[in-house]
Parts: C-alpha cells; sequence; structure tokens
C-alpha cells in the first residue's frame, strides 16, 4: 500500500476487465501528450501535425483502406506475439520469422509455375508459414529440450535471417541490373488478389482476419490452448497437471513463428511484389507492442493493428502537413509501449482518496 | 587487421562492462542496444553542434545513463517484466534517435538514399582541426576500456559495494535485512551499466565512424549481453569472449578490402551463430546471478 498526495493505493484482488481498459486508453492518451512534446522539439504546429496524422490514417475511405493495408501484417505479427506470450514464452524473434516466411515464400511463388493457380495460392501461403515456423521452431527446440532461454536465441535469429536475406539478394536473387539489394518481381499471376478496385487492400487482410478467429479458437477452446495458458499462468503448476510443457512450448513456437512468417510472405506477394531489405519496417517488433496494447486477446490485436497500421499510414500526410519526420511515429510506438507497461501497473490497484483527520 | 578487431572491440568491451555490473545487481536490461544507439546519436550531435568531443562524450554518457534510468525506473521501482521493458527502450531508442536525426540534419528529403548522402558530407567532422585527437581518442576510449576490466573486477570482488551488488543479484533480501537500500543501488548499478554503454555508443559515431546511420548499433548491444553470458558474468572472461567476437567482423573487414569475393555475410552472422550454440552449451557451468531479471517485492 502506498499513500501519495492524499491518494491510497491498495493492490486489488482481482483486477477488473473496464478498468484495465481504461488504464490502456489512458496510456495512449499519455502518449500522445508525450509524442506532442516529441513534436514541440521538432518546432511546427503540434495541433496540424495530429490532424495529419488523423486525416492520412483515417480521414477518407481511400486513407482507411490503406491504413488496413498497413495493418495486415501486423495483425499477423501482433497474433504470433500473443500465442507466445499466453504461455508465456518470450518470443522477440518475429521480424526474424517475418523475414524467413518472405524468403520461402518469394521461393514458392517464383517457383511451381506448372501449378494450378488456386493450388498455387495455398502453396505459396504455406512455404510462408513454414519458413517462419522453421525459424520459430530453433527457439522452441532448444528451449523445449535444453532450457535455453529463448528470449536471445529468438533475437539472434532475427539478425541471422536478415543477413541471409542479404545474402540471398545480393546474390542470387539480386535482380539484374539492380544496384540496391532487391529482387525480381514475383510473377503477375501469383499476386494476391485486391479486394477493392483501386485500393492496395489484398487477400491478405483476409488471411490474418481468419488467422486471429484460429488462434482465438486455439487458445479458448483447445486442449493445446488450455495448456498454453496454464504455463503462462504457471509452468511448475502444469507440469504437476501432466502437461507435457516441453512439446507444448516447442509446438506454440511453430505456431507464432508460422504466423509471423504468414506476414512475410504477405508482404511479398500481396503488396511490394518483390523481395527487399527492407520490406519490414520493424514490423516483427511492432507486433510486440500490439500484442501488449491487445491485451494478449486476439481481438483487441486487431483493434491494436489498425491503431499501429494507422499511425505509419498517417505519418506521411502528417510529413506533408507540418513538416513533422515520419520517423515520429517509430518513437510514438515505444512511447505508447513504455505508457502502456506503466499504467498496467496502476491497472493493479485501486486508487482510493484519504481522508486526512487533523 | 589487430587494429580493426581493437576498434570493433571497444563499443562491446564498454556496453559488456556496463551490463555486467548491472546484471550482477539482478536487473537484466536488454535496453543495452537502445542505449548504445542513443549515446552514439547525442555524441555525434554535440560533436556536429559544438565541435567538443569532451563534451561529446559527456553527453553520451548522461543520454546512456537517463535511458538507463527508465529501465531501471520500471523494472525496480513498477516491477515490470525486465524483458519487454527492455525491448521497450530499444524500440524507443531507435524511434527517437531517427526522428531527431530527421529534424536536426533533413531539410532536404526523407528516402534513406538522401540521408547517405546527407552523412557523406559531413566531413565536417574531419575538417575539424581535432582530427588529431579524434584519432588519438580512439586509442584512449580503448585504452580505457581496456583499463576498466581489472576495475571492475577489483571492484566487485574486492570493494564493499561490489560485494554488496553482487549479493544483490543472487539474494537481494539479505541486502534488504542488512539495512541496505536495495531500490538506491539497483539504480547506482543500472545508470552506471547505462553510461559505459552511452560511452561505447558515442565510439561508433565519434570516434569510429565519424556518420550518424538509424540503428546504427546493429546488433552490438545484444552481442554485448551475450558477451556477458559467453564471459560468465567475469571481466576477464568477458573482454576475452569480446575480442573473439570481434575477430569475424575485423576478418570480414579485411576480406572485403582486400577484394576477395566471399560471401561476407556469413562472416557477420557467424557471431550471432555462436552466440546461439554458447547460450546452449555453457548453461551447466552458470555464473549467472540467481536473482537476474526478477522484481525484488519486499512482502
Amino acid at each position: 500500500m502506498i499513500e501519495v498526495l492524499g491518494l491510497r493505493f491498495e493492490k486489488r484482488e482481482h483486477s477488473n476487465r473496464l478498468w484495465q481498459a481504461s488504464m490502456t486508453l489512458l496510456a495512449i492518451i499519455v502518449a500522445l501528450l508525450i509524442s506532442g512534446v516529441l513534436i514541440i522539439s521538432a518546432g511546427p504546429n503540434v495541433g496540424k501535425a495530429f490532424a495529419g496524422l488523423y486525416a492520412g490514417a483515417f480521414g477518407s475511405w481511400k486513407a482507411i483502406l490503406e491504413t488496413l493495408v498497413k495493418a495486415t501484417p501486423l495483425i499477423l505479427t501482433g497474433l504470433a506475439v500473443t500465442i507466445a506470450f499466453r504461455g508465456k514464452i518470450m518470443n522477440i524473434g518475429a521480424e526474424g520469422q517475418f523475414f524467413a516466411g518472405a524468403i520461402t515464400g518469394y521461393w514458392a511463388s517464383t517457383n511451381f509455375a506448372w501449378m494450378h493457380p488456386v493450388l498455387h495460392f495455398f502453396v505459396i501461403i504455406l512455404s510462408g508459414f513454414i519458413g517462419g515456423a522453421v525459424c520459430g521452431l530453433i527457439p522452441g527446440l532448444l528451449k523445449g529440450l535444453l532450457k535455453v532461454d529463448e528470449t536471445i536465441v529468438t533475437v539472434m535469429m532475427n539478425y541471422v535471417v536478415q543477413f541471409i536475406l542479404s545474402f540471398l539478394l545480393s546474390g542470387i536473387w539480386q535482380a539484374p541490373g539492380e544496384f540496391y539489394y532487391i529482387s525480381s518481381p514475383v510473377p503477375e499471376s501469383v499476386y494476391y488478389p485486391v479486394l477493392f478496385q483501386n485500393s492496395r487492400l489484398h487477400v491478405g487482410f483476409i488471411i490474418a482476419i481468419v488467422a486471429t478467429i484460429v488462434i482465438f479458437w486455439l487458445l479458448q477452446k483447445t486442449r493445446l490452448g488450455y495448456e498454453i495458458r496454464t504455463i503462462g499462468l504457471n509452468p511448475t503448476a502444469a507440469k504437476f497437471k501432466g502437461i507435457n510443457v516441453s512439446q507444448v512450448i516447442i509446438i506454440t513456437m511453430l505456431i507464432s513463428g508460422g504466423i509471423a512468417g504468414l506476414a512475410g510472405v504477405g508482404e511479398v506477394v500481396g503488396l511490394h511484389h518483390r523481395l527487399r531489405m527492407d520490406i519490414s519496417s520493424g514490423y516483427g517488433f511492432t507486433g510486440i507492442i500490439i500484442a501488449m496494447l491487445g491485451g494478449l486477446n486476439p481481438f483487441a490485436v486487431i483493434v491494436a493493428a489498425i491503431f499501429m497500421g494507422g499511425l505509419i499510414n498517417g505519418s506521411n500526410r502528417m510529413q506533408i502537413f507540418s513538416n513533422v519526420p515520419t520517423a515520429l511515429v517509430y518513437a510514438m510506438q515505444a512511447i505508447v509501449l513504455i505508457c502502456l507497461l506503466t499504467f498496467q501497473v496502476l491497472a493493479n490497484y485501486r486508487i482510493r482518496r484519504v481522508k486526512v483527520v487533523d | 587487421m589487430l587494429s580493426a578487431m581493437m576498434r570493433i572491440a571497444t563499443p562491446i568491451l564498454l556496453a559488456a562492462l556496463g551490463e555486467l555490473i548491472t546484471e550482477r545487481a539482478g536487473i537484466l536490461n536488454l535496453g543495452v542496444e537502445g542505449i548504445i544507439l542513443t549515446g552514439a546519436f547525442f555524441g555525434f550531435f554535440v560533436v556536429y553542434r559544438t565541435g567538443s568531443i569532451p563534451l561529446a562524450l559527456l553527453a553520451a554518457v548522461l543520454a546512456g545513463g537517463l535511458m538507463s534510468l527508465i529501465m531501471v525506473f520500471m523494472a525496480a521501482t513498477l516491477k515490470v517484466d525486465q524483458v519487454v521493458t527492455g525491448l521497450a527502450l530499444n524500440l524507443l531508442a531507435s524511434g527517437i534517435t531517427f526522428y531527431w536525426y530527421r529534424v536536426a540534419f533533413n531539410s532536404i528529403g526523407a528516402t534513406p538514399t538522401i540521408e547517405v548522402m546527407k552523412i557523406a558530407k559531413i566531413p565536417l567532422l574531419a575538417e575539424i582541426p581535432i582530427l588529431g585527437e579524434v584519432l588519438f581518442s580512439q586509442h584512449l576510449l580503448t585504452y580505457f576500456a581496456i583499463i576498466m576490466v581489472p576495475m571492475i573486477w577489483f571492484f566487485i570482488n574486492k570493494t564493499k559495494y561490489g560485494l554488496e551488488i553482487r549479493c544483490l543479484g543472487e539474494n537481494p533480501r539479505a541486502i534488504d535485512i542488512k539495512g541496505i537500500n536495495v531500490t538506491r543501488l539497483q539504480y547506482l548499478a543500472v545508470a552506471f551499466g547505462g553510461m559505459m554503454g552511452g560511452l561505447g555508443g558515442a565510439f561508433l559515431t565519434v570516434v569510429s565512424a565519424g556518420i550518424f546511420l538509424p540503428d546504427m548499433s546493429a546488433g552490438r548491444g545484444w552481442l554485448a549481453i551475450v558477451v556477458v553470458i559467453a564471459g560468465n558474468w567475469q571481466p576477464l572472461r568477458i573482454i576475452l569472449a569480446t575480442l573473439a567476437f570481434s575477430f569475424f567482423d575485423a576478418f570480414q573487414l579485411q576480406a572485403q578490402s582486400l577484394g576477395v569475393e566471399f560471401p561476407y555475410q556469413i562472416l557477420l552472422a557467424l557471431p550471432y551463430i555462436l552466440a546461439i550454440i554458447l547460450l546452449t552449451t555453457s548453461r551447466s557451468k552458470s555464473e549467472a546471478p540467481g536473482h537476474l531479471g526478477l522484481p525484488y517485492n519486499r512482502d
């Protein structure tokens, strides 16, 4: 119990959902205020910057569609982190798993041209999943079988995979005549179909929504989901309940990596139609923020991803409106996370006014 | 090539020694990457504006210290999950330095290619007559890092404060019962770690590169964390581990400069692969602080 300024903070027995949600909202508001201070450090008008940010993100039907384009990979990386974090498995490797999925997805889309387009479509998706899954499986096996801490291993994997990509893009996959690390385009026949005319929103968005439903179902309605959640609450208790903790960890990392891989293949085949070094703007890391913001709830992840996608999408308009560099939104994302972590602590407390007795 | 190896090792060694003290105090600061980046940015920025190297180093040290204060506030005071906090710190540093870099140096455009050009035209650093001193101070920081190895060994093994910090990482309750302020000691240890990381970052810009690039820390912070594990939380082994990791990078640079046709990415990836192998094999004889990464609650 802490008393400050006539307010008493008591630890709550049960944290209430509404209170937690309002703390999340408060965290976002405080983060926006801090971002306002950052904008002032650049000089220009804060109001203009936020207006530009909003207009660029949600100001028109076109802007909303483009926000959903940006949200698509973020939903998937957010889900990937969610399922792992639910089991208290610190998968920080969504970035690398994203790249791995992009690599295998690109490979599949430039091969198997003889296949029926529909079959090819599913083969491409599956290879994206497998690429990410393999990348998640390595730290999963190390943790599950040898109890090697997954945090640092997944981070190391991020770097290794990026060097593999750089190796491929400066060698066998480099587009002829290109100076930059960029591949030749994938054949037009494998492009993910676009959902609305004159927009870039592609089938990947539907895949992300389906994945959300599947992950929700998996976590809430299946035995595996129950085991993941139990391990997340208390690994020792899980063991005593007869859960094969090692096996669950390995499977979880496999699924988590696979989902992040789906994000990677989606960006290649659905959006950029090429493989390139800068295909992710830290989507794997933003996925961590999104998962936390969504309270590790799959459907809330969609909302959080659209919010983050809106920030990224709106940042261009903001720069044009107010000359505030787009890079601001990356700082904003982190500030949101730090505020969220801070206010989540508050969410576990009940605040009472203490009457001062003279 | 050996001098290249020393140059590559210096920032990692500085950050690793800082992280050693941090972890010995029981706090797992995974924000080293971000702390290095912040130090790199402020070091660069201050030299660019004032031309003063000492001022830049001071700024980098303070910036690193400030970043680590966020870490320790979240970890020791709020008792938030340390892994997530460290990551948040990295993301914050990555975003904020990128943003301020653009604010401070970008009046042309926003594409990454222009960035490189903009940086390329900062031979202002080179034109400053202190150039000789910059080169000299590279050696100074490297020497400083090396001297810090026995000093930190002495500190943690032979002094009262060192003993307290070691004990803090193993059994914070014992420290609390002795009437020593646990939180205060943790703040001091983590702040020291952050300052060393900031200095390591300054080395990258002020001494080594002369330019700032977004995310230029490029994994050095993570290598510093790995080196602490590989060095089994002992300063003398940490310097050996650092040199071993730096060797590949130096070798790769050498091979490239000689124009050898070689997939240099393999050598660049090697430290990270090696790190995974090391993490897998070195668990059994670990001297890791027993209470590392866990919050201390009195009740």
